[in-house]
């Protein structure tokens, strides 16, 4: 019974990664309808960014703002590069430009940083505390600390300032923002630059847990499609649920069915998902209109 | 007519001929080898611009559906001791069964959904021929033996002749079913998917049928794949292989039998292109020059934005610096596919053969096939007797969207041969009655018979199925199809022709017959001579007409016409009364929902006023103009206090 527990709660709060990777989908998504398919590469350069970072001796403290802006840039690179012409052209073809853009970051970290996977240090001591007989690292719990952070933040930031306000209005009907004189170029441009800082801490978060290498977030990103798909790419607090949710089933199905079969019930769950409740679990039905 | 023959066909014969005589004068086990997988491709790329090219759906799961393939073509042989006929026959029906398996939880999904659905199944494909190592061998891989064909060992050369027949036959194939009216519904549904369905074509069995061959000919070509290696690994499927898939797809060119064969050959070469540096460098360098050239030349006749022509070159120009700054080409393969991908999406979205077809066709100029006389009307749209009764009835219609009631409790009845109009202000549910009619909407409650039989609800196939066809106020056309194909797609009663003959190429004829049959309902809106324009190119007068010709080529019973008028011009709107009149002396009933009134006074035996979602008024038109409520619905009320 108690590893059932152990392994319930140790794979939720990994869910909750899930979920913060699976929040950025979702806030691009909001604005422009689209989507970084290379998001994976997003999370794991700006981890080998901060690494290197961590490398010229920078404290902790500075290491993390850095590796945040680092995430920005790329997200804004992504949305210059890859998404802009497509969403002028009102096509579709920003799905295949993002999946070009996470090929060449791959490849570039593959030749920058190398294959191996590396260790990432931390500050938080990685020995399991026991609560009721379950161990939990602080590791862990900074994780989750983190993930509620961050979301928190944006979420505030959308809520309570003017900016978010116009970001929330693009997010309504982008025509209607466009002629009240909210630029929504300038608002997916903020939304790819949030996704970035949002992906670039969730590289950060993990990165300690995972190790880095350029093939660390391949099976993540799976599972933070899972995530956004599952719960719908309309609601943060779904992503949340559905996280923990998902975290969890992975763990118990590694344990129990075998560590190469982890990524099968995300997976599943995935075209499940897609088939029964396109909009999502958490997600509003959108009505056809002619 | 015989030269159009002789350049394309004689084309294509040649490049077969020429692909097939060079075992004999090349006795080169490298060559053949790239040759084979040449073909192999061939196959596998065109099954994928099915997904990619004509349903116009980023497609990241076809790799898989290679692996599947071969290791299906290699199990029947390891284990079950099968030859290659039944084999590869195998291969073909995984393909077939699970490409529609994947398809209908991914049928509702468009975009980046649809490109989730097949990345996930691909990632989950290539996790479960890796974990289940008592069939697959896992990671170790699969061992086998190229099996006998009907009793002959082949050897490479003989592999690679049975690969190019199987390749010729595929292209012979595809070419039938997609210059059918199964490949115009394919392009149909990237258009309008909505209008498809309004259309009575369906979107649900094409999408399944188009993905479902699409997937077939990828597991196919997989079967070869394997008898062509004869070792097979699971991680030879993965993702990196599905983007040098899409290169050879896109960079080849969308749409085209010849692109996918181009791209094939293109993704063949790239392993050697990068092993040898100065080959490298002297791609990159012409790859830039294309750039460059395109961009210049887009950016002189203004078609295309500045980041079109820049972004290319920026690519490109890394591709040359980075080829001289780095120690080892090979190592930095995916970036450099990476950067050309980019460079053709951005620069040459029509591909390469795009590009060198609109050159082509500017030396030798080929004048389409020649359109048959159109048809006698009365074979098209046989007149129907006038006869005095209801056709379409609604009783109690209602429909709310929470709480707003935007058809609460309507009943009404549309006579057989009458003109209908149905006439609101804004906002007062004439658009949700007809869209709950026409089947986009399920009712909330109440009730919609056609011919005293109720309709089915919610479903726009099947309410154009019992003969129901309607436009739309926001035009659905198909824009990238011509005008004669937007109403061919839409054609009943034609095409009869099953499957199995009409890929061998037996559909000529009823071909022949429903481009008369269009032709003919395109003369009856003015448009026949516009029949090969593009639709999306057309004025917006004539975008308004093609949607009624195309509703006319469901042969429906009932019309629906939303909003004809709006937008359009005063001799447009002269044209439009007239071809209305043109339709109802064929008995067809319609139903008008319009604003102008003259429109509705000339044209209308009777008219139903709804304002708020009910009805408030039903008489001649003359009638309605003097209702005391249809005045102060119109204008309002004076408020004396």
């Amino acid at each position: 019974m108690s590893v059932i527990v152990q392994l319930v709660v140790s794979g939720a709060l990994m869910g909750m990664v899930y979920a913060l990777i699976a929040y950025g989908f979702q806030l691009t998504y909001s604005t422009s309808k689209s989507i970084n398919f290379g998001q994976g590469e997003l999370v794991m350069l700006s981890a080998f960014v901060s690494l290197s970072l961590i490398n010229t001796g920078l404290p902790y403290w500075l290491v993390v703002p850095g590796g945040l802006l680092f995430g920005v840039l790329l997200g804004l690179f992504v949305e210059r590069a890859a998404v802009r012409l497509a969403l002028e052209q009102k096509g579709e073809g920003w799905i295949l430009l993002t999946v070009i853009f996470g090929l060449l970051g791959f490849s570039a970290a593959e030749n920058i940083w190398g294959r191996d996977d590396r260790p990432f240090p931390t500050p938080v001591p990685s020995d399991p505390m026991h609560f009721f007989g379950i161990g939990i690292t602080p590791l862990e719990i900074s994780v989750a600390i983190g993930v509620l952070a961050v979301m928190g933040m944006v979420e505030l930031f959308k809520r309570k300032t003017l900016l978010g306000k116009a970001f929330e209005a693009v997010s309504a009907d982008r025509d209607a923002a466009g002629l009240m004189g909210v630029s929504a170029t300038r608002i997916i441009m903020l939304s790819y630059g949030l996704s970035g800082l949002v992906a670039a801490m969730a590289g950060i978060l993990v990165a300690p847990i995972t190790t880095v290498g350029p093939t660390m977030a391949s099976a993540l990103i799976l599972k933070a499609f899972s995530v956004a798909v599952v719960a719908g790419l309309d609601s943060g607090f779904g992503v949340v649920v559905v996280g923990l949710f998902l975290g969890a089933l992975e763990s118990l199905a590694s344990f129990y069915i075998g560590s190469g079969w982890r990524e099968a019930p995300g997976l599943i769950l995935l075209i499940m998902a897609l088939a029964l409740r396109p909009n999502g679990v958490f997600g509003k039905a959108s009505i056809r209109k002619v | 007519m015989w030269k159009r023959l002789l350049l394309i066909r004689g084309a294509e014969l040649f490049a077969f001929g020429m692909l097939v005589a060079i075992p004999v004068f090349v006795n080169n086990s490298y060559a053949l080898g790239l040759l084979t997988l040449l073909a192999i491709y061939g196959i596998l790329l065109i099954g994928l611009d099915v997904s990619v090219g004509y349903l116009g759906q980023v497609n990241l799961g076809h790799a898989a559906f290679l692996g599947l393939g071969a290791y299906a073509s290699g199990l029947c042989v390891t284990l079950l001791g099968f030859g290659m006929p039944a084999a590869l026959g195998v291969s073909l029906l995984v393909g077939l069964v699970i490409g529609a398996l994947l398809a209908l939880p991914a049928l509702r999904l468009e975009g980046p959904q649809f490109a989730l659905a097949t990345l996930s199944f691909s990632a989950l494909t290539v996790t479960t021929l890796n974990e289940w190592e008592s069939l697959t061998g896992g990671a170790q891989g699969l061992q086998l033996d190229r099996p006998a064909l009907l009793g002959v060992h082949l050897g490479a050369a003989g592999f690679y002749w049975l690969c190019m027949i199987l390749l010729a036959l595929v292209w012979m194939l595809m070419r039938n079913l997609l210059s059918s009216h199964w490949g115009r519904a394919f392009e149909a549904l990237r258009d309008s998917p909505i209008a498809t369905d309004a259309m009575g074509v369906g979107t649900y069995r094409f999408k399944v049928a188009a993905f479902a061959i699409g997937s077939a000919l990828g597991s196919f070509a997989g079967g070869l794949y394997a008898f062509n290696f004869q070792y097979l690994q699971p991680h030879s499927f993965v993702y990196e292989l599905m983007v040098i898939l899409l290169l050879g797809v896109v960079l080849g060119g969308r749409k085209s039998l010849w692109g996918a064969v181009v791209g094939a050959a293109l993704i063949v070469l790239l392993p050697n292109l990068l092993s040898n540096r100065m080959l490298f460098q002297v791609f990159s360098a012409l790859g830039l020059l294309l750039a460059v050239v395109a961009g210049v030349r887009g950016m002189m006749n203004k078609s295309t934005r500045p980041f079109q022509a820049i972004a290319p070159i920026v690519a490109m120009g890394s591709l040359v610096v980075g080829g001289m700054l780095v120690a080892n080409t090979e190592d930095w393969r995916k970036a450099i596919f990476a950067l050309m991908l980019f460079s053709v999406v951005v620069g040459l979205p029509e591909g390469l053969m795009g590009f060198i077809t609109r050159f082509l066709s500017q030396l030798f100029s080929v004048a389409p096939p020649p359109l048959p006389a159109p048809a006698a009307l009365d074979e098209v749209l046989a007149a129907r007797p006038m006869q005095d009764k209801p056709l379409l009835e609604l009783r109690n219609l209602k429909r709310y969207f929470g709480g707003v009631k935007a058809v609460d409790d309507v009943s009404m009845a549309v006579h057989s041969g009458h003109i209908h109009g149905l006439i609101g202000p804004n906002g007062s549910g004439k658009s949700t009655a007809v869209n709950v009619i026409s089947g986009l909407y399920a009712p909330t409650g109440g009730q919609v018979l056609l011919h005293g039989k109720a309709l089915p609800e919610g479903s726009l196939y099947q309410v154009a199925r019992v003969g129901i066809a309607r436009t739309f106020q926001n035009l659905q056309l198909f824009g990238e199809l011509s005008a004669l194909d937007n109403v061919m797609v839409a054609l009943k009663g034609v095409y009869r022709c099953p499957l199995p003959l009409l890929l061998l190429g037996f559909a000529r004829r009823e071909e022949k017959r429903a481009q008369a049959q269009s032709l003919a309902l395109l003369e009856l809106v003015g448009l026949a001579q516009q029949a090969r324009s593009k639709a999306k190119d057309l004025t917006y007068g004539a975008q308004r007409f093609l949607e009624i010709a195309r509703a006319l080529a469901c042969k429906p019973d009932l019309l629906i016409l939303d909003e004809p008028a709006a937008g359009l011009a005063q001799p447009d709107v002269a044209q439009l009364i007239a071809i209305i009149k043109r339709i109802h002396q064929r008995g067809i009933t319609i139903i008008l929902i319009e604003h102008h009134m003259d429109v509705v006074s000339e044209l209308c035996d009777r008219v139903t006023v709804l304002d708020g979602g009910k009805v408030i008024a039903e008489g001649s038109a003359e009638e309605v103009k003097r209702h005391p409520l249809v005045i102060q619905a119109y204008l309002g009320v004076e408020h004396t206090e």
